[in-house]
């Protein structure tokens, strides 16, 4: 059920009352997973069940024995098992009757790497679950590794600057598009920059959960692993959308719809330069990059006039 | 004497046996992904869907992980579910079969045994319940299709008992009792629903509802942890009783019971004890008695049970005996031995020093014959009588 309100704008949403987290969790400062994790319920409602796995998010989802940080309800998991027992929760839910809205709530590490099959899977079978995939680009839990949609030529601890290292050398996993291309109910980019169409695609996604699959792919800035300043987070968000690093698009069944158009986009070197783990990239890298930016985001527009 | 509910006798294979067991349970959700030799359960289920036999959430997940991982969210949600895997698919989801035991998810899995990774075998051998024999799982291990069947249902009745609270592995040899046809009678639905009906007077378990500030799952940090170790620890040791409980009051209903934990033949007077476990047992009973004929005090213990493992009942049965040949289907690695063997060696403080026997057979579908067990009844009975012997001989490279 989507909720019949009277929220027009995205502020409405922050004078809930209520709030869910106790005060000092144990996130970083700045940290935008923590301010998404905080808006997801402001939007789709208290009567969820977020299920989560070993990742940034976990330690205040999880709690430690019987004390947790939250009032609600919540399932944890492996990084192998999100999608899946997410299916579980689903299908019992609608075999006894009762309304559920199922919300995964992963980082790119579970998303694009270790639980993609279980993903890919749920994708393809149009199971009726919300997945949201926070994109911090790589494994910042366990200490800044890089994941598959750690970028090109950015540095982790596992492909760090050395002599015979500049970064990653491969580009990175396009997961947004490749869950696309399952077709299932409903796929969106999103980031907290852009907080209107976020709330817009999150209510969107509660609707279109009762048809099928939807995927939310959150695009979200590590403070600590990113090497960037805990008040610019926003700031770095708003320039990956500026710079067309990061399109804001939604498709559904495949359908591809851009919601938001950068008529001037930025140089990506406008991104890169508030980031830290870029600081090393030479001119032909940001190149790269740029090439990446430009071709990716030729392919959204295409997709989307292919839809026209 | 109350009188017992007869079935329907259908001439079914062992993994049509496992699914027609879990169909009369009428589970909420099933998975499963094909492997040989269980894909004919995923088949069988899907069938049974198909045909509006059952109200079943079937989910034809993309791997064995998925498998485990969907019916243990499902049974946390408060539902039955039903899953069957084997070899491979099991070592698969190891980190989910894990996952299940350690959030007590009361999923019910059938297995029809086959040798593990290493070297690729299709073909039947136990080496996948050694595997899994420390998850946590309450395993244990039938010989007929009948028994798979009937094994099936009680494993409802256990899984979901509020004392216990654990998932649970039906093992039946992969390839012979997989893919054998055999007799098998069908209980009416509406008994296996009286059977099961005892869990619906116990406590509500907890479970997992949208919306209620509920969670499932946590840091076991320190004490936390070790005390959730503990009191999956006990169950274990509950379900020793409950097996034996639920065995006799299957036996009260439909005719059928299988000793629980462990089921004796001719131990009364025996000299000698052959421990089997699985469809070998069969073979074994039929040597038993032409050994009795020959003079040769031998008695036969099939190991139902694996875990939490039968030591008392064991115990009992084992004191004052003169030697104990054990079969085993597998390998124990790092000691060169047969598991099974391994575990009833560790009973010495309470039988007594004795000659044990450790054979290993059957192994990646070789058969554990007539000839192999009158050889180990030969073995046994001859160190019984003090002669030297060979402490683990592996049949296959003997002959």
């Amino acid at each position: 059920m989507v909720e019949k309100t009277k929220k027009s704008r995205v502020f409405d949403y922050f004078q809930e009352k209520e709030e869910v987290y106790a005060g000092g969790v144990a996130w970083c400062a700045g940290c935008p997973l923590e301010l998404t994790l905080r808006f997801v319920p402001k939007v789709l409602g208290k009567d969820i069940v977020i299920v989560g796995c070993p990742c940034c998010s976990a330690p205040v989802l999880y709690g430690q024995n019987l004390g947790t940080w939250h009032r609600l309800s919540y399932y944890s998991t492996l990084m192998t098992g999100v999608a899946s027992s997410a299916t579980g929760l689903a299908r019992y839910y609608k075999k006894i009757g009762q309304d559920a809205t199922i919300v995964c709530y992963t980082g790119d590490g579970c998303a694009a790497d270790v639980g993609f099959q279980p993903l890919s899977g749920a994708a393809e079978r149009n199971e009726k679950i919300i997945y949201i995939c926070y994109d911090n680009e790589g494994y910042m839990n366990t200490g800044v590794q890089r994941s598959s949609t750690t970028p090109i030529h950015a540095a982790t601890t596992t492909t760090p600057i050395g002599k015979e290292s500049r970064g990653k050398p491969t580009v990175p996993k396009n997961l947004p598009v490749i869950m696309a291309m399952h077709e299932s109910a409903y796929v969106a980019t999103a980031t907290l920059s852009h907080l209107e169409d976020f709330a817009k695609k999150l209510l969107k996604a509660k609707e279109k959960k009762n048809e099928g699959f939807v995927y939310l792919h959150v695009f979200c800035p590590c403070p600590v692993g990113w090497r960037i300043a805990s008040d610019s987070s926003i700031q770095v968000c708003r320039m990956a959308v500026r710079t067309n690093y990061f399109p804001l698009w939604e498709a559904e069944y495949g359908k591809f719809r851009l919601t938001h158009e950068t008529p001037n986009p930025r140089p990506v070197q406008e991104l890169t330069g508030l980031i830290g783990k870029f600081a090393h990239l030479k001119e032909d890298q940001i190149e790269d990059l740029q090439r990446m930016v430009d071709e990716r985001y030729a392919l959204i527009k295409k997709l989307c006039e292919d839809n026209k | 004497m109350v009188s017992t509910q007869k079935g329907q006798v259908r001439v079914i294979t062992g993994n049509a046996a496992a699914a027609y067991g879990a169909m009369l349970c009428r589970p909420d959700v099933a998975t499963s992904y094909p492997i040989t030799p269980m894909s004919e359960v995923a088949e069988q289920l899907s069938t049974f869907r198909a045909e509006g036999l059952v109200d079943t959430e079937m989910v034809e997940v993309e791997g064995e992980n998925s498998a485990m991982n969907v019916v243990a969210a499902a049974t946390l949600a408060g539902g039955r579910a039903f899953t069957a895997t084997s070899s491979w698919g099991l070592v698969f989801m190891y980190d989910a079969v894990q996952h299940a035991s350690g959030f007590r998810a009361p999923v019910v899995m059938a297995i029809a045994n086959r040798e593990t990774p290493g070297i690729l075998a299709v073909s039947g051998g136990q080496q996948d319940i050694i595997s899994t024999r420390d998850t946590g799982w309450i395993q244990i291990i039938v010989e007929d299709c009948q028994e798979i069947l009937d094994s099936v249902i009680m494993a409802f009745r256990l899984a979901e008992d509020y004392d216990i609270q654990l998932p649970v592995m039906v093992n039946y040899d992969g390839f012979y009792l997989s893919y054998m046809a055999m007799p098998v009678e069908v209980p009416e639905r509406e008994d296996v629903d009286r059977f099961l009906a005892p869990l619906k007077q116990q406590p509500e378990r907890t479970k997992l509802v949208p919306g209620k500030p509920l969670g499932c799952g946590t840091h076991g940090i320190e004490v936390g942890f070790v005390e959730l170790r503990y009191k999956h620890c006990m169950a274990m040791q509950r379900a020793l009783e409950k097996v034996d409980e639920i065995d006799r009051s299957f036996g009260e209903f439909f005719g059928r019971s299988y000793g629980g934990q462990i089921e004796e033949y001719r131990t009364d007077d025996a000299d000698i004890i052959l421990v089997t476990s699985g469809g070998a047992t069969g073979t074994a009973r039929v040597v038993v008695d032409a050994k009795r004929e020959q003079g040769i005090k031998v008695g036969l213990v099939k190991l139902r049970l694996f875990r939490p493992f039968p030591r008392q009942r064991l115990s009992e049965v084992l004191k004052g005996r003169k030697a104990i040949g054990v079969i085993d289907r597998s390998v124990g690695f790092g000691w060169n031995c047969g598991p099974m063997f391994m575990e009833i060696r560790a009973l010495t403080p309470e039988i007594g020093i004795i000659p044990m026997l450790s054979y290993i057979d059957g192994l990646a579908n070789l058969d554990i014959t007539i000839l192999h067990i009158e050889r180990v009844v030969d073995e046994v009975y001859a160190a019984s009588q003090g002669k030297p012997y060979q402490e683990v001989t592996w049949i296959p490279l003997e002959e």
